[in-house]
């Protein structure tokens, strides 16, 4: 086994112009969980390991004119006890809570998991209806991409070699429901089968008036339900009114991803996954 | 083939270590091959176990998906690190009293699951500890007395519980200084050929 060179960067200038030259032969190393599994199976296989895991520069939770900027190299533990990212993006501080297990969450960073492009990334639900823009660095300077473009494909991002995820920015909401769930086959630890970001407010009446809702893991690449935000905006959230939401979502499901063997489990299963994390809406919204 | 070295320097249970290592090395190569401390246990080597958990810098981390590289600089706990001089750490006689370990294997890492649980809420209520705990897997099933080990330990609950442990929780800042006293210099580099024989010899 050919055994790799390591690089540690120590200013974020520094990594992007190591990787102008050596991108192609380099492995990014933030957290590791993801990188480690794939190198010692063999499936990840370069000459060189960047470790950036030290850079202050891809460690800050701020809020600028921007937006709420949640530095690449944030731990989901860092995630889950930020007060900013709680009070502005409580979707993503609901997906901390679950992901993998605590001793993954003290290391793994939100930018690793977005960069492995994983279909099953639980960062990547909230951080679409954020709408958030990943800030991206490479010799040419920086640029932004957006969550639902950054995925080309399962375990395949548009990110080049030679690019380094600085930032999320994405727009914060204070709202009044925000919830992240998911289905896998053991509740710590399990990669995730299906998963939903909702962040929802209403008005006076009780009718919603801003609702975002993100599909992931059960298509190759995460998805913002479009149709059924409309189907239930501006409209009193009832048991009814969930169940053919949840039917439409189903539906579209099936559209992106074909008639599958495995539909028969995933149809109901979506519905049942949206009936849970949507239906406390209704009591909410009848207050 | 000569591989690639990369210099590593740390504190491991209170002591310095340095040493050379291939950069593939994993953190768990490092303390079981490279230092020789067998405690720490591979289990899946792909994070879903638990049973390689140590601590770096205060907090829990599978060994497994470390690379050796990472740990330079950092303070690291194992297994080792809990008893001192020769008396157990309370979280390890709770474990016996309530008969916590069965086969074993997993014990090394659900007792630095709950050292680093402890360290960050010393009053955890039953939710926190299955999380601290969940990426923990006991093969026995053994988890009724895991968890009622981890509650007999509260170091809050200790104080009613066991005064004597109480204080002993007060003397860990002492006893970790004595053990950094105790033992600086370790050979690690000459040592290293005997040590992976060895590991090859216990399977």
């Amino acid at each position: 086994m050919a055994d790799m060179k390591y690089v540690r960067a120590e200013t974020l200038e520094e990594a992007v112009a190591f990787l102008s030259t050596h991108g192609l032969q380099t492995i990014i190393l933030a957290g590791g969980t993801d990188v480690m599994v794939d190198v010692r199976s063999g499936e990840l296989n370069k000459k060189i390991l960047l470790d950036v895991s030290r850079l202050a520069a891809l460690k800050k939770i701020e809020i600028t004119d921007e937006g709420l900027c949640i530095g690449s190299g944030v731990t989901l533990t860092e995630i889950n006890t930020s007060p900013l990212i709680k009070k502005h993006a409580p979707a993503l501080q609901r997906c901390s809570c679950t992901f993998a297990s605590r001793q993954i969450r003290n290391i793994a960073t939100v930018g690793g998991n977005v960069a492995h492009a994983s279909p099953c990334g639980d960062t990547i639900p909230p951080l679409v209806i954020h709408e958030a823009q990943a800030v991206v660095a490479n010799q040419d300077g920086q640029r932004e991409i957006s969550m639902d473009a950054i995925a080309s494909g399962a375990y395949h991002s548009c990110l080049a070699p030679g690019d380094l995820i600085v930032k999320f920015i994405l727009k914060p909401r204070k709202v009044g429901f925000a919830d992240f769930q998911k289905i896998g086959r053991r509740k710590a630890l399990a990669v995730s089968r299906m998963s939903m970001a909702v962040m929802a407010d209403k008005d006076e009446t009780g009718n919603l008036s801003f609702i975002r809702f993100s599909l992931g893991a059960c298509t190759p690449t995460p998805h913002r339900m479009d149709a059924v935000e409309s189907f239930l905006m501006g409209q009193k959230p009832t048991h009814e009114r969930l169940l053919q939401a949840g039917e439409i979502l189903a539906e579209k499901m099936v559209e992106i991803t074909g008639r599958r063997a495995s539909i028969i489990y995933k149809e109901p299963a979506v519905q049942g996954l949206f009936m849970r994390i949507l239906y406390p809406m209704v009591e909410w919204c009848a207050q | 083939m000569e591989k690639e070295k990369i210099h590593i320097q740390f504190t491991l249970n209170g002591r310095d270590v340095s040493l050379d290592i291939p950069v593939k090395m994993t953190a768990l190569q490092v303390i079981r091959d490279g230092v020789g401390l067998k405690g720490t246990k591979e289990g899946c080597g792909i994070g879903e176990c638990g049973a390689c958990t140590i601590e770096v810098n205060g907090k829990a981390i599978n060994a497994c998906l470390m690379f050796g590289v990472q740990l330079d600089g950092c303070d690291v706990i194992t297994v080792e690190g809990l008893e001192k001089e020769g008396t157990l750490h309370p979280i390890q006689e709770k474990f016996l009293d309530h008969h916590g370990v069965q086969c074993g294997f997993c014990t090394p890492g659900v007792l630095m699951s709950t050292h680093a649980l402890f360290k960050e809420n010393p009053a955890p209520d039953d939710e926190d500890i299955s999380n601290a705990v969940a990426g923990n897997l006991c093969r026995c099933t053994g988890y009724q007395q895991i968890f009622s080990s981890i509650k007999a330990a509260i170091p809050v609950n200790a104080v009613d519980d066991d005064s004597d442990m109480a204080s002993r929780h007060d003397d860990k800042a002492m006893c970790q200084d004595s053990a950094t006293e105790r033992d600086t210099s370790m050979a690690l580099n000459g040592t290293k050929k005997d040590k992976t024989e060895e590991a090859q010899h216990h399977g």
